[in-house]
Formats: structure tokens, sequence, C-alpha cells
């Protein structure tokens, strides 16, 4: 097998990049402080009321999009993943919309 | 002239944007998977508004946080590995895939205390506490048990698919210019991770 010969024809190789383990750790550290910006916000207090689910849900996404981005390289792939899942998650809204608006109108 | 176009079947065996391609369209039908089940949480935390609140005071807390931590922990090192892999340190790789099963196994063991203390409390479905609960409490602990379950069973086929790429690493025949298998080992790892980020909150921080 000629080593020198494979996949760099291709172009793949070429734009790859390598996120840094400093990168990584940083991403996880963030996460671990929105986890606990999370918990102190519900466990300790902070009577928001119908709030708090908003709240929950905003910072539960802020840790989707981190996850997604850094550790699931979304932001250094090419463009199609991050289309492929706007698709996704836009028809899973249209679902909620659609299941609220049942249960509203229904009696 | 250098041009890298290359047409398809002109000799490569494979495609490695088509496999994680593949991997994301089977990442999104778990999405949905798990998008139905939050939906069915959402209307029924409508309805049984307080049940659901009265309820997750079960719910240990730091139970919750701690696998929290620990998955958020595994996420990283499951990503360092593929850093690893590209870098061409083949040992670290192999470490930081044992780390993310281990992280995994410790996952299991806080989940099956924290069901174990549930199982004593008569709380599973089916069990006399439970079936004398309101209809609202009821269905969060259904829900509870459904879902998390799901979830585990999930951080199990994770932690296998994970000892796969091991095997493979071992084998070589996942290695420094070909890691696609690890990446989606890696990508699989992340959404388990991404599932409990909403689990968590939705199901401990009810207050």
């Amino acid at each position: 097998m000629n080593p020198g010969n494979h996949d760099k024809t291709t172009g793949q190789e070429a734009h790859v990049h390598i996120v840094s383990y400093k990168e990584h750790a940083s991403t996880f550290l963030g996460l671990i402080l929105l986890t606990i910006m999370t918990v102190t916000v519900s466990v300790f207090g902070a009577d928001l009321y119908t709030l708090t689910v908003l709240t929950a849900l905003a910072i539960a996404s802020a840790k989707a999009v981190v996850v997604a981005m850094y550790f699931m390289h979304l932001k250094y792939d090419p463009k199609i993943y991050k289309a492929m899942l706007g698709v996704v998650l836009v028809l899973f809204i249209v679902f909620i919309v659609l299941t609220l608006i049942d249960y509203l109108i229904r009696n | 002239m250098d041009t890298t176009f290359v047409l398809p079947n002109s000799g490569h065996h494979r495609d490695d944007m088509s496999s994680k391609m593949g991997m994301w369209l089977f990442l999104f039908t778990e999405l949905l998977l798990f998008g139905g089940l939050f939906l069915v949480y959402m209307i029924y935390r409508f309805k049984y508004h307080d049940a659901f609140l009265h309820a997750s005071y079960d719910l240990n807390v730091w139970f919750g946080g701690v696998n929290t931590i620990v998955l958020l922990a595994s996420s990283m090192s499951v990503a360092m590995s593929i850093t690893a892999m590209q870098k061409g340190n083949i040992k670290l790789s192999k470490n930081l895939i044992w780390l993310t099963i281990i992280a995994a196994g410790i996952f299991l063991v806080i989940k099956s205390f924290e069901w174990s203390a549930k199982f004593e409390h008569g709380l599973f479905p089916g069990m006399e506490h439970y079936n004398s609960m309101g209809n609202g409490e009821r269905l969060f602990f259904f829900l509870y048990f459904f879902m998390t379950g799901l979830h585990a069973l999930h951080v199990i086929i994770g932690a296998i698919f994970l000892y796969f790429i091991i095997r493979a690493i071992q084998k070589q025949k996942v290695r420094q210019d070909k890691y696609m298998f690890l990446e989606n080992g890696g990508l699989y790892w992340h959404l388990v991770d991404l599932i409990w980020i909403y689990l968590f909150p939705l199901f401990y921080l009810i207050h």
C-alpha cells in the first residue's frame, strides 16, 4: 500500500479542523457553569414562577447549542450539517405548535 | 494543475462526508423519538401542573446534577479522543474512550441507586404507592421511568458502541487518516448527552 497515495486527492482531509484540547476543556467549563446556573435558579429560590420553566429551557438550549457547535464539530464542519439540523428543528417546532393548537382549541 | 475533485467510484473505498451525514440522519430520528416524548410531557405538564410540581420533589436534584456533570465530562473526553486521533496520539485516544466508558458506568451506577430508591418508595408504575396517587403524579412517574429508562438504554448502547471503536483502533481499522467510525461514535455519545441536558431540568428542576 502506498501511504502517500490515499485520500489526499479527495480533498476531504484538506479542510479538517482539529479542535484543540484546550478548546474542549473550556467548552466543558462553560457547560458546567451553565449547569450550576440552572440548578441555582431552580433550587435556591429565584421565584420566577412560570419564568422558571422558560429560564430552564433557555439554559438547556444554550447548553445544547454549545455541545452541538463545539463537541459535535458543527462549527467547523461543512455547512450542510447545520442546514440539515435546522430543517429537522423547524420540523420539530411545527410539531410542537400543531400539538399546542390542537390542545388549546379542543375542549 | 492541482485539482482536488475526484469522481465517485474512483477507486476510493470510502466517503467520509456521506458516512457522517448518515450518522446525522440517524441522530435526527433519535431526536424525533425523544421529541415525541417531550411533547407528551409538555401537554401533561400543562394539564397537571401542580401534580408535576409536587411529584418532582420526590426526585433528588443531586443525583441528577452529579449525573449531568458525569455526562458532560464524558462528552469532553470523547471529543478529546477525536482530537488525539487526529493528532496521531493513538494511545491517548484509546484511553480517553476508556474514560468515557467508565463515565457511562458511573452514570448507570448513580442511576440505579436513584431508581432503587424509587422502587423502595413504590413509585414504579404498577406498585402500590404508585396506584394510590392521582393521575398527574402517576403520569409524571410514568414519563420519568420511561424517558430516563430509554435514555439509560442509549447510554448502554453508546458504551458498547465506544467499546467496538476501541477494538477497531486496536485492529488499526480506525487510524489517524481514517477515523470516521470514532467520529460517529462521538456524535452518538454527544446525542446521549444532549438528551440528558433536557431531561435534567424538566424532571429534576421543577420548583
